[in-house]
């Protein structure tokens, strides 16, 4: 592999110098047609200009050609005696020594520069690979994140494929995160030694030769901080002092990223994210058992307590069934507070996902008027629903929860015996289902207020209960179904009317197969 | 509703659960066999002869759906799952696997009965090969393929027919959407919703005294359609409560 390389670059190389004897030959002619034709002196300084391009483009060896072989063409063309190498004046002699001197003099400054103007293309070239990396870094939400940045990060710096691995367990688990570089056996039990401390290796790299000859370098990311993980890198079938040489640079490169990774404080970073994800866990188990710990002996309240109703030796008993049906409709209303603290915390834990499918706008109301009939006893309901309502795509059981969530607002906030008025209609291509009560109504502050999480009207702090969560989880629901929802009051005691807005997409109804038996 | 008393198996680890159970089936005639954990469960409907059970998902030493499984195997007993708030897709899965219906914790006494009562006359109706399927002012009779409401015939499309007549045979259970597309349009369409969404509000223009709030064909959103089977639920004081919505012309 190195042979070819080699022989690429000697290629190259010879290439140039062609090009260099050519843009000399071409100088010779112009020369000697300035000479022979318009009688002009002799034009050895026109010679710097190949000398000149051929340092800028291709370096010192093909700029010292270029003087040569200008040198060597006008002692040749245009010194007497012509057409020899001979120089029979002295002063010819002096002034084709002192072209020489400048012709070397420019062909290093212009390579000199031809270097420093790379290297500026380069350290660009890095300083923008760093910038992206400590973007990465800033949005990287766990610790997986930030080791897939260090991973491309050191991948570009090292031009080579590498796997990084977070830890000895990672190391140990066969599978691999990445299923397009894949590691072997061995080699990742080298990787978990090192990583686990096992193996000393301080600062340096060591090669381990598969079993398909494969030669890889392990080393880990940082000596100071395992958090940073452990290398492998695949060198392929490469002779021992190359991969002396390589691990030699692997060293360097890497000891700079590990500067680069304190400086960016990417330890910090990583145990932080280790420390969300715990608590994130924790949480999740808390909501879990909470939630099952309440419930089950709410179950048990609820269900007891409508076989009590239901009882024989109850009936009649006006006042003791008056206490049953307090037990059950608090037990209720118990359930529907846990309900919402859980809804509330999957919102903010780890987002909603609907699962969208197509729906009748009316199924969702009626179902949800189904669903509160009990919440919503003593209200009118008025419902107008036209038949014609296009279908939508939503996840039902979200949009239901929002709604049910208007609903409870609009019977929480209304007079027993006033009229809570249902409608869906469509509209500039979005679904409009709207609930209107005849209630407290909102004021201007209000409007803006509710929807904010453990919002609570201030004037009805005292009378009625609440956890100021539902609209708050309503505006989630809704949201994650891609529609919005807004509150309209013609001011306080003249009623809210709430509405949630969703999009209507075209169902896709080809041909419907169910018509073509009719 | 039959001559001896039905004979209902109770799957519950919770004791307090099964004692509420154990009194209200008691109160309503029923004979109660009560089971704490999968083994026994399973145990206890082998030997006895049972005419419904009622298993809670969260058992000690088995998940309620394997049991539903086992009981499946070899028994057509109807089953009624008692879960907590679970997802839709979860509920879908326990119909598939066999499940009649589900009950959502916490519950009352009346939902449940109700949909036992449901469970226990599809049992029986198979059992004496009874064609007729009532809902409301709805007959189906699945052996003239006829369909009447009021009494005065109506006329349906031959897929109209075959979607009333796969939910007249799960009358009053909940009959998932793929359950449903698979029997009507075959099993390339069961993910097509938006065909029975259309479909059904065809039919329902038919059935329904009143399309708009449906009350024969009912949706359980997310899961499926019921056919409902309007039994006097007197135990359920909501319905009372409440006045039926007021239809506006729009």
């Amino acid at each position: 592999m190195l042979d070819a390389l080699n022989f690429d670059r000697i290629r190259e190389q010879a290439r140039h110098i062609l090009l260099t004897l050519f843009m000399v030959a071409i100088v010779t002619v112009c020369v000697y047609f300035l000479i022979v034709e318009a009688g002009l002196g002799h034009g050895s300084v026109v010679y710097l200009l190949p000398v000149v391009i051929a340092a800028t483009r291709w370096g010192i060896v093909s700029a010292i050609t270029a003087a040569v072989c200008g040198v060597l063409a006008s002692a040749f063309f245009f010194f007497p005696p012509l057409y020899t190498f001979r120089i029979t004046d002295p002063h010819e002699v002096i002034n084709l020594t002192l072209f020489i001197f400048v012709a070397v003099v420019v062909s290093h400054l212009a390579t000199r520069l031809k270097r420093q103007l790379e290297l500026s293309r380069q350290r660009e070239i890095d300083l923008r690979d760093l910038y992206a990396f400590s973007r990465r870094l800033a949005v990287a939400f766990d610790v997986s994140d930030i080791h897939a940045a260090i991973e491309d990060h050191l991948a570009t710096v090292m031009q080579r494929k590498i796997v990084l691995f977070s830890s000895a367990r990672e190391a140990a688990a066969s599978g691999g995160r990445r299923p397009g570089v894949a590691v072997p056996d061995r080699i990742r039990a080298d990787v978990a030694d090192v990583a686990s401390g096992r193996r000393d290796v301080a600062n340096s790299a060591v090669t381990v030769t598969s079993d398909n000859g494969d030669v890889w370098l392990i080393r880990a990311v940082s000596p100071k901080s395992s958090e940073f993980g452990v290398i492998a890198i695949n060198l392929g079938r490469t002779p021992q002092e190359d991969s002396d040489e390589l691990r030699i640079r692997v060293d360097a490169v890497l000891s700079d990223a590990t500067a680069t990774l304190e400086r960016l404080g990417v330890a910090h970073a990583i145990s932080e994210a280790r420390m969300r994800s715990q608590t994130d866990q924790l949480r999740e188990a808390l909501i879990g058992s909470v939630s099952h710990e309440l419930r089950t002996p709410l179950a048990s309240i609820l269900g007891a307590a409508t076989v009590l109703s239901a009882a024989p030796a109850l009936r009649g008993e006006k006042k003791l069934q008056a206490l049953v049906h307090d037990v059950r409709d608090e037990a209720e209303r118990l359930n529907n507070d846990i309900q919402n603290l859980l809804d509330a915390s999957r919102i903010s834990s780890d987002g909603i996902k609907p699962h969208a499918e197509w729906a009748d706008p009316a199924d969702i109301v009626n179902s949800t008027i189904e669903r509160c009939r009990h919440r919503m006893s003593g209200r009118r309901v008025v419902l107008n629903l036209p038949n014609d309502l296009p279908l939508i795509h939503v996840d039902s059981v979200l949009v239901q929860q929002a709604l049910v969530q208007i609903f409870d607002n609009a019977v929480k906030y209304s007079a027993a015996g006033s009229q809570i008025s249902v409608a869906a209609r469509a509209r500039d291509g979005r679904m409009i289902m709207s609930v209107s009560d005849e209630g407290a109504g909102l004021t201007a502050a209000e409007q803006t207020k509710i929807w904010d999480r453990f919002a609570r009207g201030e004037r009805h702090a005292t009378t009625t209960s609440g956890s100021g969560l539902g609209l708050w989880i309503a505006t989630a629901f809704v949201a994650a179904n891609g529609g919005k929802i807004n509150a309209v009051s013609e001011g306080p005691g003249r009623g809210t009317s709430i509405t949630i807005e969703l999009p209507v997409t075209q169902a896709v109804v080809t041909q419907m197969e169910g018509d073509a038996d009719e | 509703m039959n001559e001896t008393a039905p004979i209902v198996l109770v799957v519950d680890d919770e004791i307090q659960i099964r004692r509420f159970l154990r009194t209200g089936f008691e109160l309503n005639g029923f004979v109660v066999h009560e089971a704490g954990n999968g083994t026994e469960a399973i145990r206890s409907a082998t030997l006895r002869p049972i005419d419904l059970v009622i298993v809670d998902l969260g058992l000690p030493d088995m998940d309620g759906s394997e049991v539903i499984e086992r009981i499946r195997s070899w028994s057509t007993v109807p089953i009624i799952v008692l879960s907590v708030r679970s997802t839709e897709a979860q509920k879908v899965h326990l119909l598939e696997l066999g499940a009649d219906d589900y009950v959502v914790k916490p519950f009352g006494m009346a939902e449940l009965l109700a949909r036992v009562r449901v469970a226990l006359r599809r049992q029986m109706r198979a059992a004496s090969g009874e064609p007729t399927v009532k809902a409301g002012p709805l007959v189906i009779d699945l052996a003239a393929r006829a369909v009447t409401l009021n009494g005065a015939r109506l006329v349906l499309t031959p897929k109209e027919y075959r979607l009333l007549q796969v939910l007249a045979q799960h009358a009053g259970n909940v009959v998932t959407h793929q359950h449903l597309l698979k029997e009507v349009w075959g099993s390339i369409h069961v993910h097509d919703t938006h065909y029975l969404r259309i479909f059904v509000r065809k039919l329902r223009q038919k059935i329904e005294p009143q399309p708009d709030s449906p009350k024969i064909l009912v949706t359980e959103l997310g899961v499926g359609y019921r056919l409902a089977q309007n039994e006097g639920e007197s135990g359920n004081g909501h319905m009372a409560a409440t006045e039926a919505p007021v239809k506006t012309e729009s």
